[in-house]
């Protein structure tokens, strides 16, 4: 066996699946305080991108400043989603929210395109695009750099959730009835997750816009994200780290050594068989939380 | 705000342009339809090409139609999806639609029987199915430019001829694993046997937006040459993957979608030396641009930014009407007016070195070849433009027509 084939592909892949998580921190962020699965986060990363490419790309700003305004702006929209549309939902089926979302990642795949046109638009951060080589193994600098900022926002998103408003998010994802019982006011909290989540969005946008460009595909980036959550558990921000390298280095090393053999194409079956085999053997995902009712 | 409407699905099916112009009106226009992909997943390519199409169709008609018959087009957005196509066709057809362009393989596959029946010219120019070449088998289907099989063949011949020959070489075609991606498989396999040199096909899941796997293990087969073979966002992803894993720009070759864009989102210079297959010529200098220039976009007639004209998309765009205007001229100066599908059928089949004024190879259509002769050139990202390095050539059409006629043969057979 080639040992340096395995820890290349091993690495690549754990630096791609910390780059989903960032991805996939957003539906975690979103479900832990409002229970609702949002199917439109990778849209969402996607109108983050071209925020992004707007000021640096259209604008000509500095890329920081590009990623601050995307920030401002993304952490809006979160905000302004769920207080116009989610916040009318309260009370309906969660399938129809499901879909509620559902339509609005169709709605940001088409305005995004169909406002800035829908050729791939280029979105540089500045990274070298030379690998960094140690022996025979190539390291792609680009994910080396997303990975660490997707390892750091997970980070960062935990020592939120310790903070005092952290700890009403918390409450409010244990209990709606008993947080306003208290005095926690659920949908101010609901709408910073959403803000939240377009916050982690504007990173996989700029990291995930910059390793392929800037377009509609970028909301493809919802599939491996849900074999993310499903995997490490839709309410644990532990579970996108771990699910994010479990993913990534499964999705990378398996088909390293299967696709030759079948002639390609067999990564998205692999994250497809970790979504079935996950809900069927362990429903709740790694790390996720078991709510057992009484009925 | 006509590129919001095209990008907000279920708005976008409704539109219906047609172009106006000075050609006299009491002649009967003539309707093609533009029935295409605007909002799913040709949108790296569709407002381009489409905005050539309209474009050369205002230029003819500012200059007196085609035998004083305006062209109306009817544009409609098919999301790439085959049932709101068919739709769309029908539509169309009730319309008076002679020729309809999807821009789509998955919608002008689904719509190859309907135009059959209702003798409808459906041009498939750089998609589609490449045994529509087969003139007999698909009277009314018209691939008009080289196939993925001629492209394919061509790309291995410039390799053969000025990049040290292939034999004994190892060639890597690394493709989106989709059938468009395994199209040129079997050509270069046989190609392999008769030229001696290794094939290996690396596939990488669609979009392609992540492709590093496969590109490790592209390194680690040592390639002498890559072909690339994707569309939109992917192929930027591969050029960077193989730069990345120190593959050299000269020895990517890559099928015809690789555009200028791609070579400014990859950055830098990264780019330079990378080579396509090029269908149609790039930039403003052939008259046809040059005329659409003066007559359309100067007087702020064109259908979109004036920045796109004479890019890699959008002269692919022009090519296909200029060949489409050309088979109406010649079908109402040989059979007379008013046009229909089978006349302008009959068009289509007398075109004969037909270069557009230099925008395009000579094309030759037959009742027999449908594809053209399987022309086109090999050109070089320089940094600036896209050099031409060979004249217009086609290569290995034994091969390709081989391909053709058993996959023709398998359609008459309904397999």
């Amino acid at each position: 066996m080639d040992f340096q084939f395995l820890i290349e592909l091993t690495i690549n892949g754990a630096l791609t699946g910390l780059m989903y998580s960032l991805v996939a921190l957003g539906i975690v962020l979103i479900y832990k305080s409002s229970g609702v699965p949002n199917l439109a986060q990778g849209a969402m990363v996607m109108l983050a991108a071209y925020i992004v490419w707007i000021f640096a790309g259209l604008l000509g700003t500095p890329i920081l400043v590009a990623v601050f305004m995307a920030l401002v702006g993304m952490f809006l929209f979160g905000m302004f989603t769920e207080r116009f549309l989610l916040r009318k939902m309260v009370g309906q089926p969660i399938i129809m929210v499901v879909m509620l979302t559902l339509g609005l990642e169709s709605l940001l795949r088409g305005i995004g395109p169909g406002l800035l046109g829908a050729a791939p638009k280029s979105l540089d951060l500045g990274l070298d695009m030379m690998p960094i080589i140690i022996g025979d193994v190539f390291i792609n600098r680009e994910y080396l750099v997303g990975g660490l900022i997707g390892a750091a926002m997970v980070g960062l998103s935990l020592l939120f959730f310790r903070t005092r408003l952290g700890t009403k998010l918390r409450a409010v994802s244990d209990n709606h009835i008993s947080s306003w019982s208290v005095g926690i006011s659920v949908e101010r909290a609901v709408a910073i997750s959403w803000g939240l989540a377009g916050i982690s969005a504007v990173a996989a946008g700029a990291m995930w816009g910059s390793v392929q460009g800037v377009d509609w595909t970028l909301t493809a980036l919802l599939f491996p994200a849900v074999a993310v959550v499903i995997l490490g558990g839709l309410d644990s921000i532990y579970g996108v780290l771990i699910a994010g390298l479990i993913v990534g280095i499964l999705g990378s090393v398996i088909p390293g050594y299967v696709d030759p053999l079948v002639g390609g194409g067999t990564r998205d079956v692999v994250t497809s068989l970790i979504i079935l085999l996950t809900i069927m053997f362990r429903p709740h995902g790694i790390f996720g939380r078991e709510d057992i009712e009484r009925v | 705000m006509k590129r919001l409407l095209k990008g907000l699905a279920g708005v976008a099916g409704a539109v219906a342009l047609a172009v106006g112009g000075t050609a006299s009106a009491d002649k009967e226009p003539i309707k093609f339809a533009l029935l295409q992909d605007f909002t799913a997943v040709y949108t790296f390519v569709t407002s381009e090409y489409n905005q050539g199409q309209q474009d050369y169709l205002r230029l003819i008609n500012e200059t007196g139609g085609v035998e004083w018959h305006p062209i109306e087009t009817i544009i409609r957005d098919t999301a790439n999806e085959p049932q709101r196509g068919l739709e769309a066709y029908n539509r169309a057809r009730r319309e008076g639609a002679v020729l309809v362009d999807f821009f789509s393989t998955p919608v002008s596959r689904a719509a190859v029987n309907r135009v059959l029946r209702d003798e409808v010219v459906m041009i498939t120019a750089l998609h589609g199915r490449g045994d529509a070449s087969h003139g007999e088998t698909f009277p009314f289907v018209f691939p008009m430019m080289a196939t993925y099989w001629s492209q394919a063949t061509l790309l291995a011949d410039y390799i053969d001829r000025h990049q040290g020959g292939l034999a004994n070489k190892r060639i890597a075609l690394v493709h989106i694993d989709s059938p468009f991606g395994r199209e040129p498989l079997p050509v270069l396999q046989e190609l392999a046997q008769q030229k001696g040199f290794q094939l290996r096909s690396f596939g990488y899941p669609s979009p392609g937006t992540e492709q590093s796997a496969t590109w490790s293990d592209v390194r680690r087969y040592r390639p002498d040459h890559v072909i690339i073979w994707g569309a939109g966002g992917g192929q930027q992803v591969s050029v960077r993957e193989a730069i990345r894993n120190g593959i050299r720009p000269e020895n990517i070759l890559s099928v015809v979608w690789l555009s200028e864009t791609d070579a400014r989102n990859v950055g830098g210079n990264h780019m330079n030396g990378v080579k396509r297959f090029e269908a149609v010529a790039f930039g403003q200098e052939p008259a046809v641009i040059q005329d659409i220039l003066t007559h359309v976009i100067e007087p702020g007639l064109g259908a979109g930014p004036a920045a796109n004209v004479g890019s890699s998309y959008y002269n692919i765009g022009v090519a296909t009407m200029a060949v489409a205007v050309e088979a109406a001229r010649l079908a109402i100066g040989e059979f007379g007016a008013p046009l229909t599908g089978d006349k302008l059928r009959r068009g289509f089949e007398m075109i004969e070195g037909f270069d557009a004024r230099g925008l395009m190879p000579p094309v030759t259509i037959t009742a027999t070849d449908h594809q053209g002769g399987g022309y086109g050139r090999v050109s070089q990202w320089n940094g600036q433009t896209w050099e031409p390095l060979t004249h217009w050539t086609n290569a290995f059409q034994d091969i390709v027509w081989y391909e053709i006629e058993k996959d023709a043969r398998g359609f008459r057979d309904g397999r």
